[in-house]
């Protein structure tokens, strides 16, 4: 008999075609509050994360970038003034909801010449091979049913030379850090994801989903049995947010 | 990087924005600086180490980054104290060659970033109208003006006093001109020494030459 195929949706194991369905669902239910919610939950550090993420980036004028699960388009703003009118940004979400806010942020920013905004899974990109200088997926691998498909269709669509930068969430080395942060997880965020989202169950999964993601070394080997080159990671705010970073040879 | 990348691109983003901060205030600096968009200056700050790259904007902003891989026009290195030295000096050009600073590339975009910085004049009529109202803000404005003015215009008479007084009156230093010219006597001497060594060297061996045959 054929095993069933699952994976993870926090600590539920799911059937693969569910899962996109229930993160749609995480991200329907946050998405008007999830600027908002990130700025309470990080205390404002995720801003931090995704300077440092911009600044590995090495983009210049004139670059295509592709910003997978951008969400509400933090990179995409800073990526859109730093590539000029020469470049292009592409905000890229699975999630309609989450793209509408996005859109709607940056329209009100006055960003729009070199933006396009597309719809689109990161496990089978709609763009042609060897499109962009740079990938970024900031807080979103973790959500994507098959991670090493993802990889891979990221790598396709990469230029040779460009690169993928992976913000995620990662796990902490330092024991006593570590034991802070699962209380803060699973005691403080559901409530404030209540309190401020009325959703404690979409920040449970948040503190879940973290849980079960792989860690830097793990994460690490996926980017190269993908195909990438010369990958590393740095561990920020002490490993909770790691950013690797890998090449298209 | 020697500290963490969180604390090292937070002291950098709150460095940033003190600097726009004030440059917001300053109309003329900023229009200044945008002369200097596309160039990269890297700062290497050995103790305390931290390391910086200023990168002017067309819109005459300064941005700061931890990280820069692209060509850099100047790179600068030394103490936080040399570094200090630089940003108030009223001659950077002299402070960078005579200082404890190295410099790799071109000086010229760092002397004219050093220019700009040392001769920010802040205009706070603006945030204080906005704050306080019309006839409160300019009066507010016009007396730090005027109190800023007679600080600076305080600090370079007093400067330029002490300078007389050290080197013309209590002659505790020789003039800037007369140390000049005795250094570049020493290097005119250098070079002669070297000069004279040479010969000997070519005159010994072929003397050496002569008595083989």
């Amino acid at each position: 008999m054929k095993e069933k195929d699952t994976t993870h949706f926090g600590y539920r194991e799911v059937d693969k075609d569910e899962k996109a369905g229930l993160v749609a669902g995480v991200f329907d239910s946050v998405a008007s509050r999830y600027d908002l919610m990130n700025d309470l939950m990080s205390g404002g550090i995720h801003r931090l994360w995704k300077r440092f993420t911009i600044e590995l980036s090495g983009v210049r004028p004139g670059h295509s970038v592709l910003d997978i699960a951008g969400g509400t388009g933090d990179l995409a703003a800073k990526f859109s003034r730093i590539v000029g009118e020469t470049g292009q940004v592409i905000l890229a979400d699975i999630n309609y909801a989450m793209l509408a806010v996005g859109r709607d942020k940056l329209l009100d920013h006055g960003l729009s010449q070199n933006l396009e905004f597309v719809q689109a899974d990161a496990q089978c990109l709609p763009f042609p091979d060897d499109s962009f200088d740079c990938i970024t997926i900031a807080f979103g691998l973790r959500n994507v049913t098959d991670k090493d498909l993802a990889l891979r269709a990221m790598l396709r669509v990469l230029k040779p030379g460009g690169r993928l930068l992976v913000l995620e969430f990662s796990k902490p080395k330092n024991p006593l850090l570590s034991r802070a942060y699962d209380a803060y997880s699973f005691s403080v965020l559901p409530v404030m994801g209540r309190l401020v989202a009325g959703d404690s169950d979409s920040y449970r999964y948040l503190a879940e989903s973290i849980r079960v993601h792989p860690d830097q070394e793990t994460l690490k080997a996926m980017m190269e049995d993908a195909g990438f080159a010369r990958v590393e990671y740095h561990d920020m705010t002490g490993g909770v947010v790691a950013l690797h970073r890998g090449v298209k040879a | 990087m020697i500290v963490s990348p969180t604390l090292h691109t937070a002291a950098i983003a709150a460095l940033e924005r003190a600097v726009n901060g004030a440059l917001a205030l300053s109309p003329h600096s900023r229009r200044e600086l945008a002369a200097l968009a596309g160039r990269v200056i890297a700062i290497d700050c050995t103790a305390p180490p931290f390391s910086v790259y200023l990168l002017p904007t067309a819109e005459g902003d300064l941005g700061l980054r931890g990280v820069h891989e692209g060509p850099v026009d100047t790179r600068v290195r030394g103490s936080g104290s040399a570094f200090a030295e630089l940003a108030g000096s009223a001659d950077p050009a002299a402070t960078l060659v005579n200082g404890e600073l190295s410099l790799e590339g071109n000086s010229a975009p760092l002397t004219e970033l050093s220019r700009i910085v040392a001769d920010l004049d802040v205009d706070w009529e603006a945030p204080l109208v906005d704050t306080l109202g019309d006839v409160a803000g300019h009066q507010l404005a016009g007396a730090l003006r005027g109190l800023f003015s007679f600080g600076r215009d305080a600090g370079r008479s007093l400067a330029r006093q002490l300078d007389e007084f050290v080197h013309e009156e209590a002659r505790l230093t020789p003039p800037r001109a007369e140390l000049e010219d005795f250094y570049s006597e020493v290097q005119a001497l250098g070079l002669a020494v070297d000069r004279l060594g040479a010969r000997l060297e070519r005159a010994r061996a072929r003397l050496a030459r002569l008595g083989e045959d």
